[in-house]
């Protein structure tokens, strides 16, 4: 045997070996690296109701005899961390997802949810995530209204008009007198989604019609739970934006004026969400 | 004895009332004691109608992800309309769209709720519960999910379409559409009879055709399943517009002439073949006097 051919051989050994070593050790380091750990508390807010506030978008848990409604599903590392949630309230399994819109933080356990329950959205917000190419895309889409029945109680799922983005749904809970907002009352915003037909034009008016309804208790699309007045301050802010942006552009002002207003304003104003999008706005504010 | 008489006159009234006033609809299908069997009948490769004339006509629409069903006739019909399914495919029955409230449609919703996802209107729904059909089964089962407007189902790449075009047989009919084949299914604001106007649950002749005109004017279709009758053409839906305009014009005009609603359920008999007890002389005759004074 040839030196060259026992080092070759040799090489190609090295070479299968750390091919190996490769093949079964690499998914496990970097699978850990990958999964986030789920960090979530559920929060009694009635008797039958229930808020998963940490990752994401906040989730509502309503449970009925029948089976549990689900509002939003957080990422997808949270799907399971959802389910043990539930667990620790109610036995009845999840048959409804809402889907508030069709951001990730919001529907990202979708996929783990579609075979065994029903997901349900506007279909705005399913044209986006289809457009988007987005996972765990839903089966029912409504337009108007949908209701959910189950176990003698009712869910109403409700589109008012572009705020967040052109598909934002509110869940109203009528016998508790209770509103999951979505992403259309958030700490993290008014956030306008641009690319997926928000408003900041629309979102004081979506609000005012979304106000009409007989609520005391907001579950937001992220934050704590709140009382009534927490969407009205929100409806009162969201209006104040856009009348800003069009005063102030009417006076010959400029996008880094408007921004340090909103910066100077504090609160919601302040929001990176909103100082760094002004410039979006003035484009939307411009028609 | 004339007391005795009269008690004995009473009871067979009574019974014969019993025997001739059907549990609705359905009491000729039910009750008949070999009922024809449902046709098949193939609309397109993957579209089919479970035909069967006093039980409204059920679509089958298969996907590769189960099947989407339009209407499910009465509760006892469940079986045939299975055997008829498991006929063209293997896949499971997923949804049902209901197109109104009434028991020879949503009838079956008591057996397949527990199969299916079974979306209706809002309306439809409340229909059931407030149990504004008074020939209906008792323990009718609504929808679990409903809506206002319009839904859509997206299985195996196909989607249908529900919406709601505003009143007519009832406050809530939908129309089912299948947008890849231009085919809808109307319920019963198309039949191979008269309009039947159900006054009690929301309906309403005047809104009937302005209905029609928003579905015809809506929709890019070529193909109708009515709600009752064969699978039937765009000209044949308009046709049946005109007709129930037709109708609408010559019951106003009698009315307008101060004709009672004796001398109207004459004509209405005479011309439209409406039976004395029949469900037209219930439910639409005293909502047509009134709406059409």
């Amino acid at each position: 045997m040839s030196r060259t051919l026992l080092v070759r051989l040799s090489a190609g050994v090295i070479a299968l070996g750390c091919a190996w070593v490769a093949y079964t050790q690499a998914p496990a380091p970097q699978g850990k690296q990958q999964a986030k750990q789920p960090n979530n508390t559920i929060s009694k807010v009635t008797d039958d109701l229930y808020a998963i506030i940490g990752d994401g978008g906040n989730s509502t848990v309503y449970v009925t005899n029948e089976g549990v409604i689900l509002v939003d599903d957080k990422f997808e590392y949270d799907g399971q961390d959802i389910v043990d949630k539930v667990k620790s309230v109610t036995n009845q399994p999840i048959k409804y997802v809402l889907n508030t819109h069709l951001h990730g933080d919001h529907t990202g356990s979708n996929a783990m949810f579609l075979p065994t329950a029903e997901i349900i959205a506007h279909k705005n917000a399913r044209d986006n995530m289809v457009k988007n190419k987005a996972p765990g895309v839903m089966r029912v889409v409504f337009t108007d209204e949908t209701d959910i029945f189950l176990g003698g109680k009712e869910v109403r799922m409700k589109y008012y008009g572009r705020s967040h983005t052109n598909g934002d749904a509110v869940v109203y809970f009528p016998a508790l007198k209770i509103l999951a907002s979505g992403d259309m009352g958030a700490n993290n915003g008014p956030n306008v989604d641009f690319a997926n037909g928000g408003s900041i034009k629309d979102w004081g008016k979506t609000l005012d019609e979304v106000l009409k309804l007989d609520f005391d208790t907001v579950i937001p699309g992220h934050g704590p739970v709140s009382k009534r007045q927490y969407l009205i301050d929100y409806r009162d802010v969201a209006t104040k934006i856009p009348a800003t942006v069009i005063s102030m552009v009417r006076d010959g002002k400029g996008k880094d004026d408007i921004a340090k207003v909103f910066t100077a304003n504090g609160g919601l104003f302040a929001n990176p969400n909103v100082v760094n999008k002004v410039d979006q706005m003035m484009a939307e504010l411009k028609n | 004895m004339t007391r005795t008489l009269l008690v004995f006159l009473a009871l067979g009234g009574a019974w014969v009332a019993y025997t001739q006033n059907p549990q609705g609809k359905q009491a000729p299908a039910t009750q008949t004691k070999a009922p024809a069997p449902f046709n098949l009948i193939k609309i397109a490769d993957d579209l089919y109608d479970i035909d069967g004339g006093q039980a409204g006509n059920v679509a089958v629409y298969i996907t590769n992800e189960g099947v989407i069903m339009v209407d499910d006739k009465f509760e006892q019909n469940f079986d045939e309309i299975m055997a008829n399914v498991k006929k063209v495919t293997n896949q499971p029955v997923k949804y049902i769209l209901s197109t109104h409230y009434h028991a020879d449609h949503s009838g079956g919703n008591t057996r397949w709720a527990s199969v299916a996802e079974i979306i209706s209107t809002r309306n439809a729904h409340d229909g059931i519960v407030q149990k504004k059909q008074s020939n209906a089964p008792d323990g009718m089962v609504p929808a679990r999910v409903t809506f206002t407007d319009e839904t859509d189902i997206f299985l195996g790449g196909k989607e249908v379409r529900a919406k709601y075009y505003g009143r007519g047989h009832t406050n809530g009919d939908a129309f089912v559409y299948f947008p890849a084949l231009k085919v809808v299914h109307t319920g019963d604001m198309f039949t191979s009879g008269t309009p039947l106007i159900d006054y009690p649950g929301g309906g309403s002749i005047v809104e009937w055709t302005k209905t029609l005109d928003a579905v015809m004017g809506g929709l890019d279709f070529d193909t109708v399943i009515p709600g009752h009758g064969p699978v039937s053409k765009k000209a044949d839906l308009l046709a049946y517009r005109n007709r129930a305009a037709d109708m609408r014009t010559r019951v106003q005009t009698l009315i307008r002439q101060g004709k009672n609603r004796d001398d109207v359920a004459k004509f209405m008999t005479a011309e439209y073949k409406w039976a004395p007890d029949s469900l037209n002389m219930q439910w639409s005759l005293p909502g047509m006097m009134t709406e059409l004074r």
